[in-house]
């Protein structure tokens, strides 16, 4: 009796333990991107797709790296013990980065993974601006693969088992032609305006502008044609973005000032930076920190110059090079712009290196610095007027979309057999335009007497040096592959794309790698 | 302080004791002793009434004689070469003792197999026994250095000398390729989950500080065994979590009879094992000279290094007691720790309190009841030394690369932050004043098991268990670190919070019967259900003002926009399983052992519920067959065959379905790609074991080969992109791991004779890994520091062992530029065919004993393997020169070396890792009971981490920096971390 008791209770204990049903249960994460009471939460998916961003685009070593490390604007050297980094940088500028390029890698993947972000938005019943913005998104960042890898792996959705399936792939004129219609169907519900930190109107048309110009690149990057019909489009949204509320203003670096959202006339697309909010990752720090010596104020890395056959593209007359910036320069002695020579503090005492010599910045620069100036070599490049405010992340929110870049590609579609139109106050003409640009107090250069699609070329270098053009630039130019001081001999055509990443080579057979590689 | 109102409440105890003691002699006891096996007299064998120090020895034929008190129960017998024994004197004037040699094996010596024990003889698997008398000695901060080196293909790497830093502990090689290589723990029948409840701390510009043991809160005085279950028919048992081996630790039982007390206090001193070589200011000045730098020079002499170290003091002090009757035992048990760190400002304080009490109710004693209470709290104060500290380095990194030559604190007293020659490098000194990171955790571990014997053979348990850790974290950087901008009149403040928490229903009925005389039984089924919860949680803040306040302590004053919150509470995590094992033995000869459990797991995909770990063990006592009885020298030969299927479960829980996750304020991202078929990965195992002992078993041979294919690997596989923001993939990847190797342990009792005894014991194994099928390669082994960001040095990749190092080859300096020269000019990397994994593991071990003295050491290796020095790479380089210090090394050679030369990772820095090191080495003398009421009493000498035999240029070849690289861990890597200690220890134990 006594034993079938002790069973009995030990069947209960038993029973009460026994058995669950192993469900997964989330507390801080959620199983689907609709909220509860199948509201859905398209809102909290969208900003997500637009922080996905912020590490692309504000991180030295993603986008922007491969847009201007690999052209004549940017470089950086090694400098004895300091930015070997398995010469990870060298290879952007002398153009040998191979298929296994970490930075390359990341930035292939990232821009995907956004995309990826955008869509999880449009597969979440947004409203139709949501739908929109998403599709502003994505389109951005597909023309950044496009423009890159010429490949653009392209998933319609995010929902279903994800696990077997591969992503489709669209390739050169394709991915343009898919992306100029998502950019068009997304406009008429986008807000007007300027897209200060969220897309708008004049922001997708300033992207369809890149994707109009560079259509014939996306053809045919080693002998790129351009057809008129492209390039009126191109004049054509260029024109319905000057119909709006921006100008030179007075201080082109105002454009990139700590509140440049507020005293910029120039910002027609931005991603947001905001300290208080906790919205920006690094902001547009990088910018400054990869140049700054670590004897200025505020100190930095440095790392990454300019060249000087670059710096000597520009009058010395000309603003954009730089000077004083009043709330930086009477403070911590730091100019914008590219600083050349001695630097100062905010009391006029020349600065020294770690070494004790001029902290005195030259032209002369190479791929691996071996000399006992290693410290000094390079001009370096302060687009962003620091935020001394917020030492750390910056208030400055990063630029994407210009005036200046509208109207100089409106020139160069006029100058490669567009229908000139006239916007006061740039006139008909790639010269009037470029000339109006040049001449503008902010500028403060002459007039050229001619403008030819070199004069817009170099004219572009000027205007948005360390802004992420570059090297789309200098493809659609026929300039990428040409020897330069630091790279000597002419690079092989298949330099036009970068290499598909190895990582996604051998996990997606829908990628094909790019000849040459 | 503690530790000296320890041994205040101590003496009042023993006061208590001794009025206790006084009793009158009122009979005599005669007996005689003999040798269990020949019936030969055993002479000058102690004798003693247990409890007290009432004792003789005995005679030449074996005979003793002792008056003993009407109270005493029990003699204790004890004598070198055999077991202690215990005997019951109760009604009894004569007892006839037969003593069994403890030299050998002990083949009835009980083993604990998992949800129950065998006996050595009867067992089919690949288990290593180390009981208490056979650890290392010392002071140890966590259990598992208790038996480092002490079992065949068991590796432990203490990752680096700081107190309670976890270890990496490898059996039978590594045989995953991300996070969770460790073997499972279990602790008195409760499965660990290998996370510790202390929070991280990663700092930016700082980096994060390596991870605490998980182990930390066991009080190592109170283990009774540890037992390494190593091949698959021994681990089955444990189904998807024994690939990786299992460890079970088991505590001392509560003993019956008079209540004693053993009491053990330790003191300490420390200092560092060994330093590296940099430059003195006077050598800095002269190879300035030599290289014609006019600048770096700051007149002064000063070695930053010797500033942060110190010597050290430990207290140790452990007390226990037990006692009760048949019916009704309990064991208490206390410590208290406090182990200063080499490292200024770095210590561990510990404190345990345990009970386990054991209870047998009814008139038929058929219903028992384990009750085990243990709680610890584990302070710690943290330096900074990171594990991925960059260009700005950690502590040790700046001591190392202070400039020799400049002073550290100025004339006026005060502290030199922004040094001359770099105002971005950081004055040691000054970085521990603004640095105060604090750690508290808590620890609770409870059990309570009834049991009832239905029969003599049958008997059902319950066990539930309660495991609850707390941890937090306080920790500032003081505003004045000017150095770093981000803190740079800020400061900053951060407190975090984890919580751990497990609990654990295990049901099982076991039934063991010799069925005739031919057939022995031992059965065990049952069910088991344990539910893992874990939550952590922060706060951070910058924008201090310097009030006398700790910033942590004002958390919520600093800046509004620098304040932070985080908080993260995992995905459920729940296991359910059911399991059988029978072990059969017929005639002592062949045994048989079958297991088989089915793992359900929350975290496994819906498609892939249960798992299903089947295995069988056969052994044939060879020794036992007839035809073996002429062979006189060999006393047991036994064959073990072995094959089983295990599992791996230490994947994330939630990777099996789609995530989404807060990205930020409003913001809500995909995390994940859901993978509904995710189950976990399989080991299979084949394992062939002789067991051999020779000369009355006074020397015994463990050999093993094993063959281990690990399938189904569980791997974040990078995905197809697009994809969601993890950009990988949780999959069962196609990938074959296999490990293979032969385990050879040696032990020998070279001499037993009277007063002499010297034992000698060797374990060994030679290991071989080898990946295959994997789809891409997979980086990991990051490097950090000055002109190292993005590099890494190791890989995974198909046909290679895991971990091989992928590097730039090296091939000297060049005579004219004083440049690095590599192969293909150092923009391509190769696979060098070198990896970190050991091919070899070596453990020694021996001990003298000469009447009451007694002397044991315990050496421990690794032989094949290569380490990377991420230290010598970029904290001294030759770049320095100038500005910093740099390695000895790099100055007065042959080739000089150009200051511009980059800082590159190469084979240049790929050492060899072998090493032997002199672990453990303890002389002790044994002065017996004194005064009225001491019962025994020892006192010992032992000296940790004497020497290192290496040609390894950094602090210690036993190092293993975490450098993984999005979870794939690395090995191998030396990169600035905690120097090892080398420490004496002067122990006195006293018994009650």
């Amino acid at each position: 009796m006594k034993q079938n008791k002790i069973l009995l209770i030990a069947a209960i204990t038993f029973s009460l333990t026994a058995c669950t049903k192993l469900e997964e249960k989330l507390y801080s994460e959620t199983t689907s991107g609709s909220s509860g009471g199948g509201g859905g939460n398209p809102a909290s998916l969208l900003q997500g797709a637009y922080r996905s961003l912020e590490p692309l685009f504000m991180d030295q070593a993603r986008v922007w790296a491969a847009t201007e490390h690999s052209t004549d604007e940017a470089v950086g050297p090694t400098r004895g013990g300091d930015w070997d980094d398995n010469g990870i940088w060298r290879v952007y500028h002398n153009h040998r980065w191979t298929s296994e390029h970490d930075y390359l890698t990341a930035t292939f993947r990232q821009l995907a993974q956004t995309q990826f972000a955008a869509t999880t938005v449009l597969d979440n019943n947004p409203t139709p601006q949501q739908a929109a913005e998403a599709k502003f998104i994505r389109a951005f960042v597909m023309w950044h693969v496009l423009d890159g890898w010429d490949q653009v792996p392209f998933r319609a959705t995010s929902l279903g088992d994800l696990t077997q399936s591969l992503p489709e792939t669209k390739k050169g004129t394709e991915a343009a032609d898919f992306i100029i219609s998502e950019l068009e169907a997304a406009i008429p519900n986008l807000p007007s305006g300027a897209g200060l930190g969220q897309a708008s109107k004049d922001a997708a048309k300033a992207l369809l502008m890149k994707v109009y110009l560079n259509k014939g690149v996306y053809a045919n990057r080693a002998a790129p044609t351009f057809s008129a019909a492209d390039m009126n489009k191109v004049i054509q949204y260029a024109d319905e973005i000057l119909a709006g509320p921006y100008n030179l203003g007075t201080n082109f670096f105002d454009n990139f000032a700590p509140n440049n959202t507020v005293i910029g006339t120039e910002l027609i697309y931005t991603l947001k930076a905001d300290n208080g909010a906790g919205i920006g990752g690094n902001g547009a720090m990088f910018y400054d920190f990869s140049g700054l010596h670590y004897n200025m104020n505020p100190s930095g890395w440095n790392g990454f110059t300019t060249l000087g056959d670059f710096y000597d593209k520009f009058d010395a007359t000309d603003k954009r090079r730089g000077g004083a910036y009043t709330g930086v320069t009477n403070v911590t002695g730091l100019r914008v712009g590219m600083l050349f020579g001695q630097q100062y503090d905010q009391n006029g005492t020349p600065l020294l290196d770690r070494k004790g010599n001029p902290l005195s910045f030259t032209k002369e620069v190479a791929l691996k610095e071996t000399g006992n100036n290693l410290e000094v070599t390079g001009i370096r490049v302060m687009k962003y007027p620091p935020d001394l405010v917020h030492q750390f992340p910056w208030d400055n929110d990063l630029v994407v979309f210009r005036l200046a870049d509208v109207l100089l590609m409106k020139a160069e579609a006029i100058a490669r057999g567009g229908t000139g139109t006239n916007v006061a106050p740039y006139g008909n003409t790639a010269a009037s335009i470029v000339n109006y640009i040049r001449t503008h107090p902010t500028r403060g250069v002459s007039a050229l007497g001619t403008v030819d699609l070199n004069a817009i070329y170099d004219e572009r270098g000027r205007e948005l040096y360390w802004e992420f053009w570059r090297r789309n630039d200098m493809i659609r130019f026929g300039k990428f592959l040409a020897a330069r001081t630091l790279k000597p001999e002419v690079s092989g055509e298949e330099r036009l794309l970068f290499p598909i990443p190895n990582e996604q080579l051998v996990i997606n057979p829908n990628l094909t790698q790019n000849p040459g590689y | 302080m503690l530790s000296k109102k320890l041994l205040s409440a101590l003496l009042c105890i023993v006061m208590v004791l001794a009025l206790h003691v006084a009793h009158a002699q009122d009979r005599t006891v005669t007996g005689k002793v003999s040798d269990s096996k020949d019936g030969t007299p055993v002479s000058g064998a102690s004798v003693q009434v247990k409890g007290t120090r009432v004792g003789t020895s005995t005679k030449a034929d074996g005979t003793f004689s002792l008056s003993v008190s009407s109270s005493a129960t029990t003699l204790v017998i004890t004598s070198i070469g055999y077991e202690t024994l215990e005997v019951s004197i109760e009604g009894k004037n004569f007892v006839e003792i037969s003593f069994v040699s403890s030299l050998g094996t002990n083949l009835n010596e009980v083993v604990v197999t998992g949800y129950g024990t065998a006996r050595k003889k009867d067992l089919t698997g690949s288990i290593s026994s180390v009981k208490a008398k056979d650890f290392n000695k010392g002071v140890v901060t966590s259990p598992d250095q208790l038996i480092q080196g002490k079992v065949s293909g068991l590796q432990i790497i203490n990752n680096s000398g700081q107190p309670g830093v976890a270890a990496t502990i490898r059996i039978r090689g590594t045989s995953s390729i991300r996070s969770g290589n460790n073997p499972l723990i279990v602790v008195d029948g409760i499965p660990l989950s290998g996370r510790t409840p202390r929070p991280g701390n990663s700092l930016n510009n700082i980096g994060a500080s390596p991870a605490s043991n998980p182990l930390v809160f066991v009080n190592p005085s109170d283990i009774a065994s540890i037992d390494v279950l190593k091949d698959a028919s021994a681990t089955a048992i444990y189904g998807s979590r024994g690939a990786n081996g299992v460890i079970i630790i088991t505590t001392k039982k509560p003993s019956s009879g008079q209540p004693t007390i053993d009491v053990n206090y330790t003191i300490g001193t420390g200092s560092i094992m060994k330093k590296l070589d940099v430059l003195s200011g006077d050598q800095y000045r002269q190879a300035l000279t030599q290289y014609g730098l006019t600048t770096g020079d700051y007149g002064d002499n000063v070695n930053a290094f010797d500033q942060i170290i110190r010597k050290t003091l430990t207290h140790n002090i452990s007390v226990s007691a037990s006692g009760g009757n048949e019916n009704a035992r309990y064991r208490f048990s206390a410590s208290a720790l406090k182990d200063e760190g080499i490292i200024k400002q770095s210590d561990l304080t510990k404190y345990t309190v345990g009970f386990m009490g054991s209870f047998k109710f009814l008139d038929s004693k058929k219903l028992g009841l384990d009750v085990m209470l243990s709680t610890a709290q584990v302070n710690e104060s943290v330096v900074p030394i990171t594990n991925d500290a960059g260009f700005e380095g950690n502590l040790v990194a700046q001591a190392l690369q202070w400039n020799p030559t400049h002073a550290l604190i100025k004339p006026d007293g005060t502290y030199w932050i922004q040094p001359q020659f770099g105002a971005s490098s950081i004055n040691p000194l000054w970085f521990l004043k603004m640095y105060d990171d604090q750690v508290k955790s808590s620890f609770i571990l409870a059990s309570i098991s009834p049991s009832y014997k239905f029969t003599n053979d049958l008997e059902y348990r319950m066990l539930y268990s309660l495991y609850q850790g707390d941890g937090r974290r306080y920790a500032m950087v003081g505003r004045q670190l000017l150095n770093i901008d981000r803190y740079k009149d800020r400061g900053l403040a951060y407190i975090g919070q984890g919580n751990e928490r497990t609990q654990q229903f295990t049901h099982t009925l076991s039934y063991n019967k010799q069925l005739n005389s031919n057939l022995n039984l031992n059965a065990v089924i049952g069910y088991e259900y344990i539910k893992f919860q874990y939550t952590s949680s922060g706060e951070v803040a910058q924008d201090f003002e310097d009030i006398g306040i700790k910033y942590y302590d004002m958390i919520a004053y600093g800046s509004q926009s620098s304040r932070s919150v985080y908080n993260y509470r995992d995905p459920s995590n729940e296991l359910q399983s059911f399991f059988a094992r029978a072990a059969f033995n017929v005639k002592n000869k062949y045994l048989l052992t079958a297991t088989l459990r089915a793992d359900g797991s929350t975290k496994f995909g819906k498609d892939n519920r249960y798992g299903y770990f089947p295995s069988i063990g056969a052994a044939w006592n060879i020794s036992n067959e007839d035809f073996m009885n002429s062979v006189n020298f060999v006393s047991n030969l036994k064959l073990r065959l072995g094959w089983g299927q295990t599992g791996n479960q230490e994947f994330p829980s939630g990777a099996a379905q789609t995530r989404f996750g807060v990205s930020g304020i409003g913001s809500l991202s995909q995390l994940n790609v859901a993978n509904p078929a995710l189950k976990w990965e399989t080991s299979s195992t084949a394992n062939v074991g002789l067991d051999f002992g020779i000369l009355k078993s006074r020397v015994n041979f463990v050999i093993d080969y094993f063959s281990k294919k690990t399938k189904d690997v569980l791997f974040e596989r990078d995905f197809p992109q697009p994809g969601a923001s993890s950009a990988k993939q949780w999959i069962n990847s196609p990938v074959t791991i296999t490990n293979s190797g032969v385990e050879i342990g040696i032990n020998a009792d070279i001499i037993a004779k009277g007063d002499l005894g010297w034992t000698f014991g060797i374990t060994s194994a030679f290991l071989k890994n080898n990946l295959e099928g994997l789809v891409g390669t997979y980086n990991t082994g990051a490097l950090h520091g000055q002109g190292s960001t993005g590099a890494y040095v190791q890989k995974l990749a198909s046909g290679y062992p895991i971990n091989t190092y992928y590097l730039r080859i090296f091939q000297g300096i060049d005579k004219t530029t004083g440049q690095a020269i590599y192969e293909q000019d150092g923009d391509v990397s190769f696979f060098v065919n070198k990896s970190p994994n050991p091919k070899f593991l070596l453990g020694l071990s021996t001990n003298v004993q000469y009447k009451k003295w007694s002397l044991t050491a315990n050496m421990n290796g690794a032989y094949g393997h290569y380490l990377y020095n991420n230290t010598a790479q970029s904290v001294v380089p030759i770049t320095n020169l100038g500005t910093r210090n740099v390695a000895a090394s790099l100055i007065n050679t042959s080739v000089v070396e150009n200051t511009s030369n980059p800082i590159t990772s190469s084979t240049r820095f790929l050492e060899k890792g072998n090493y032997l090191k002199m672990s453990n080495l303890t002389i002790s003398y044994n002065l017996g009971g004194f005064a009225k009421f001491i019962r025994s009493s020892t006192i010992s000498l032992t000296g940790q981490n004497l020497f290192v035999l290496t040609d390894f240029t950094g602090f210690d070849p036993e190092v293993n920096v975490d450098k993984n690289i999005g979870g794939i861990p690395s090995l191998g890597i030396e990169y600035i971390p905690y120097p090892t200690a080398r420490k004496f220890q002067l122990s006195l134990g006293l018994g009650f």
